[in-house]
């Protein structure tokens, strides 16, 4: 936690910076008829420090919030009243499934499964996600636990010879 | 003040300077700093610039760890790499031996040079390790003794596989059990890990320099008179070999002998009954030079074994107060030597298929007495009527009657087995340790200690009789 601190820290020089790119990001959501506030920035922030923290997470950048708007703003789902939300909501499920599936799932592919789940399995309902997230997770753990059983058994690789 | 001062004297390295005792070598970089702060010699602005180098150092290594496909960690997997960042950091500043050098390395060179060259500090150690372990295969003891040699068979190659030197080089995973006589836990990761093949080697080359077979022998009679199995146990056999080494110069004997003989016991006891511990870490210590002049002794081995003497003479002083010189002195008793011996073929094993099915039979065996006999009828060796208790596949009044059915001698070896832990307090005979009511295990051992406490007196003493002339050595099945 004190680490995560430190890193808040570090990264306070850089807020300024991250609130412009996340601005910048209005241009393109526009078309989708979403725009994000300087306010409603300064909360996304805050509330995904908050996330962090309480999952446990150390953040390096801006970049899955990033993603996260450029995605899902494409969303038939998502309308003015209930972006700023939706967002803080998404950011929770997303640091939740990334501790969920041991980090073994890159961001990208986590975002963009989160989103096809969203629109087609779950129409929009962040509920409905959360729980089909929660079993996602459930047998990629499962699946994870066989095969390292499997490797297991299989032996490992000696790439050393320490006889020779 | 000034008293002060002068009672610290020696923690001064540079008068109002850096205090050597206020570093510590795990943490290491930390505690310099600390104490580079108090001492003025590195100012808060300083301090702070190398802390946010050394996070980010911290955030370019998350990257690779991630591979940079995500850009968040857990704070755990944080900690841990920046705990391997910090590892590789103080390997270098150790280096250089003097903390003021080292501050002066921090305020002048750029941090990620520092960890740089401490990544390679860190490479090297573990190239010198793989060498090291090498050297100790080649010259490794010929000894039953489980931990020493699943040690050096698996648990080091393990270590020396999985070292990461950039994301885990403070971790010390491995199964280490086999104890070294001078061991230093406060080192992490590889450089624990050299030290404890540097020790290890020593060792292994002072216990080369004796009589294989007397090594051999040695251990028979440590297991024998401190009554356990020595080849599961957990000690040091340079330990072994050292003392018995000098209790044989003290006594008149060879500085290559590590045989004790009864005669020999006695004069050796004699002299440490009657001698305060100041004159007992004399003579030990007169009898370690007279090793390390007649034995072919380097001066890194020599100052090994200088660092065993006071343990021993603490030992010794000890065990002369208590009366339990025995314990110390692993003697060869004539008297012994004529204990039953008894042959446990490997040959008489049955194959598991065999096994498995001699175990159907029994389990599908209606009638008790049907069980016994086919039991004592088709089991041969002593491990497989252990692995046949373990698979619980006899209940209640069955365990009884096949005990009832078995011999003194059976019985016996049974005994010994289950009250291994109290066989080894000397003062305990089978009625007494009946009497403990401990717990035991397996179904089958309770069920044991059960018939037992029901058996006669006369039986009781029979089994008795068998256990105390009986040897763990003779026992290899178990």
């Amino acid at each position: 936690m004190y680490l995560a601190r430190i890193f808040n820290s570090l990264n306070i020089s850089m807020q300024e910076h991250y609130m412009n790119e996340l601005l910048e990001l209005n241009e393109k959501t526009k078309e989708y008829g979403l725009v994000l506030t300087p306010q409603d920035v300064e909360l996304m922030m805050a509330a995904r420090n908050e996330v962090l923290h309480s999952y446990g997470r150390v953040e390096l950048s801006i970049e899955v919030t990033k993603v996260l708007i450029e995605v899902f703003s494409a969303s038939s789902f998502i309308q003015q009243e209930n972006y700023a939300d939706t967002l803080n909501e998404l950011h929770e499920v997303f640091y939740d499934l990334k501790n969920e599936t041991e980090d073994r799932i890159s961001d990208m592919k986590l975002i963009h499964r989160m989103k096809e789940m969203f629109e087609e399995d779950c129409e929009g309902s962040l509920g409905l996600l959360k729980s089909k997230l929660e079993e996602y997770a459930e047998e990629f753990r499962r699946e994870l636990q066989k095969n390292e059983s499997l490797s297991l058994l299989e032996g490992e690789e000696d790439d050393w010879d320490l006889k020779n | 003040m000034g008293s002060e001062k002068l009672n610290n004297g020696r923690d001064l390295t540079v008068q109002d300077g850096i205090r050597k005792s206020r570093l510590e070598r795990n943490q290491y970089t930390i505690s310099l700093m600390n104490e580079g702060l108090r001492a003025g010699l590195l100012k808060s602005r300083e301090m702070i610039s190398i802390q946010n180098t050394f996070m980010q150092i911290l955030q370019e290594l998350i990257k690779k760890y991630t591979r940079g496909e995500s850009t968040s960690v857990t704070t755990e997997t944080a900690e841990s790499l920046l705990a391997s960042i910090m590892y590789a950091s103080d390997a270098y500043l150790f280096s250089l031996e003097e903390p003021e050098k080292a501050i002066t390395c921090l305020k002048t060179v750029d941090v990620r040079q520092i960890y740089e060259r401490g990544v390679e500090k860190v490479s090297q150690c573990l190239e010198e390790s793989k060498q090291l372990y090498k050297e100790i295969t080649a010259n490794k003891l010929e000894v039953p003794v489980d931990a020493y040699n699943m040690t050096i068979d698996e648990s080091l190659p393990v270590f020396l596989r999985k070292y990461g030197i950039i994301f885990d080089a403070h971790n010390t995973m491995a199964s280490i059990d086999y104890p070294l006589a001078v061991d230093d836990m406060r080192l992490q990761g590889v450089f624990y890990m050299k030290q404890y093949l540097e020790r290890l080697k020593l060792e292994t080359e002072f216990c080369a320099i004796f009589d294989q077979r007397e090594l051999l022998d040695l251990l028979v009679h440590y297991g024998r008179e401190c009554r356990l199995n020595y080849r599961i146990e957990l000690f040091n056999i340079y330990e072994l070999v050292l003392n018995n080494a000098i209790f044989s110069v003290l006594s008149g004997g060879d500085a290559d002998e590590i045989r004790i003989f009864e005669s020999q016991y006695q004069r050796l006891e004699q002299q440490f009954m009657s001698l305060t511990e100041p004159q007992i870490r004399s003579v030990i210590g007169g009898a370690m030079g007279k090793l390390q002049q007649e034995l072919p002794i380097h001066p890194q081995l020599k100052e090994y074994m200088d660092r065993c003497k006071e343990e021993l003479v603490q030992r010794v002083a000890n065990a002369a107060k208590q009366n339990s010189l025995r314990a110390v002195i692993i003697t060869e008793r004539g008297a012994r030597a004529k204990s039953i011996v008894i042959f446990f073929n490997e040959e008489d094993r049955m194959s598991d298929v065999e096994l498995r099915r001699r175990l159907d039979e029994i389990t599908a065996c209606e009638r008790k007495e049907d069980k016994v006999q086919l039991i004592l009828s088709s089991f041969h060796s002593f491990h497989d009527l252990l692995d046949m208790l373990e698979s619980d596949c006899l209940y209640g009044d069955e365990y009884d009657a096949l005990f009832h059915a078995f011999g003194d001698m059976e019985l016996a070896i049974l005994a010994k087995i289950v009250f291994y832990e109290e066989l080894r307090s000397e003062s305990l005979d089978l009625p007494s340790i009946l009497l403990l009511k401990n717990e035991y295990k397996m179904d089958w051992q309770m069920q044991f200690v059960r018939c037992l406490q029901g058996m006669s007196r006369e039986r009781m003493q029979a089994a008795w009789k068998y256990m105390n002339e009986m040897d763990y050595e003779q026992m290899k099945f178990y």
